[in-house]
């Protein structure tokens, strides 16, 4: 008796653990990303965005890629990652317009993603 | 992984609720909410193991769920005779010594050919061999047998009428027509052979007859004195 309620107990702890850090965690990284992203976005916009910008934001994302791959499935980080390279792949061309879209759709990407995994009606069904 | 867990104990109780709807059928040797993680938890272990876009935690989180609703259901099961009757069900005694209860058959979705397996498998070949027959809560089938129970099924029992049917392949082996058998049940009350819930007539002649609402009556056939099968 004594060992289900406590069994009962250490399980509902674990799964509000793993759920408020996988929460927390998600959205902090993804904020992150988008900071710099809406950086990199507003130098495009201004023509001023280079190779080595696009390059630094690549090094973080992939940085903390690694960590998301536990959280998040995989298939959408491979989004991410497709968006990205083909983002840097213009900037390095120099095509300011056509790196632009790619941009947006990377940093609605970064708001739709942890969405998709908060607590939400729709979500859970 | 919050959504992973609600949506796992949304499954879950789903589950639990079409077994145990599902009646007795459905179960085999195993309490309602056993059989609901039995299928599950595969399934849990599988999605994330074969699919590598999917992380592993997913699986793990859902069959941490599973293990959390498990005890619950246990701690429930054990505290509360209520939620026991709510979660695993009741015995349900389909057979009584006034004959077949049609309304507990019916409860659990089985009818009266399934009674007379079950009665068979347990090694009881004549209806009024045992006094009592119920299912258990985990689907299991025990009966009560009466103390002579072997003098009274030394001869294969087959179903003339099964609920209100004519069997017509067993009524050609007992060498009756449908008529006579419908003149059997007149004389015994029964003007409607509709109305019968089961009739079975062994070699010897003897007859299990149960009228809808009734108790059973014991009839004996004339055979000409000989053993039919």
């Amino acid at each position: 008796m004594v060992k289900t309620v406590l069994s009962i107990f250490i399980s509902a702890l674990m799964l509000f653990c793993i759920s408020v850090y996988e929460r927390f965690r998600v959205n902090y990284v993804f904020e992150a990303f988008r900071e710099r992203l809406v950086a990199l976005y507003e130098k495009t916009e201004e023509k001023k965005a280079t190779f080595t910008d696009g390059e630094s934001v690549r090094v973080f994302w992939t940085a903390k890629r690694k960590e998301l791959h536990v959280w998040v499935t995989h298939t959408s980080i491979e989004n991410v990652d497709y968006q990205l390279n083909e983002a840097i792949g213009y900037l390095f061309e120099g095509k300011h317009d056509d790196a632009l879209p790619k941009i947006e759709v990377l940093i609605e990407m970064t708001k739709k993603i942890p969405a998709s995994y908060s607590f939400r009606f729709e979500n859970v069904f | 992984m919050s959504l992973i867990f609600i949506r796992t104990v949304i499954i879950f109780i789903t589950l639990l609720c079409i077994m145990r709807l599902m009646g007795k059928r459905q179960i085999g040797e195993m309490q309602p909410y056993e059989l609901v993680i039995t299928l599950i938890i595969a399934d849990l272990a599988c999605i994330p193991m074969a699919d590598p876009s999917i992380p592993l935690l997913y699986g793990l989180v859902a069959i941490l769920a599973i293990y959390m609703m498990h005890q619950i259901v246990c701690l429930l099961d054990l505290k509360s005779s209520a939620m026991k009757r709510v979660l695993s069900g009741s015995p349900s005694i389909v057979l009584n010594k006034n004959g077949i209860d049609i309304t507990q058959l019916k409860k659990n979705n089985l009818d009266v050919s399934d009674l007379v397996e079950s009665l068979r498998g347990a090694g009881y070949f004549s209806l009024d061999a045992v006094d009592y027959a119920l299912y258990e809560a985990n689907g299991t089938f025990s009966a009560l047998p009466k103390s002579d129970y072997e003098s009274l099924q030394d001869s294969l029992p087959v179903i003339i009428i099964d609920e209100g049917k004519f069997e017509d392949k067993n009524v050609a082996l007992c060498g009756k027509t449908r008529r006579e058998f419908c003149d059997i049940l007149k004389e015994n009350g029964c003007a409607d052979y509709k109305k019968a819930l089961i009739l079975t007539m062994d070699g010897n002649g003897k007859m299990y007859f149960q009228k809808k609402g009734e108790k059973f009556k014991i009839i004996q056939a004339d055979v000409g004195g000989k053993r039919l099968w």
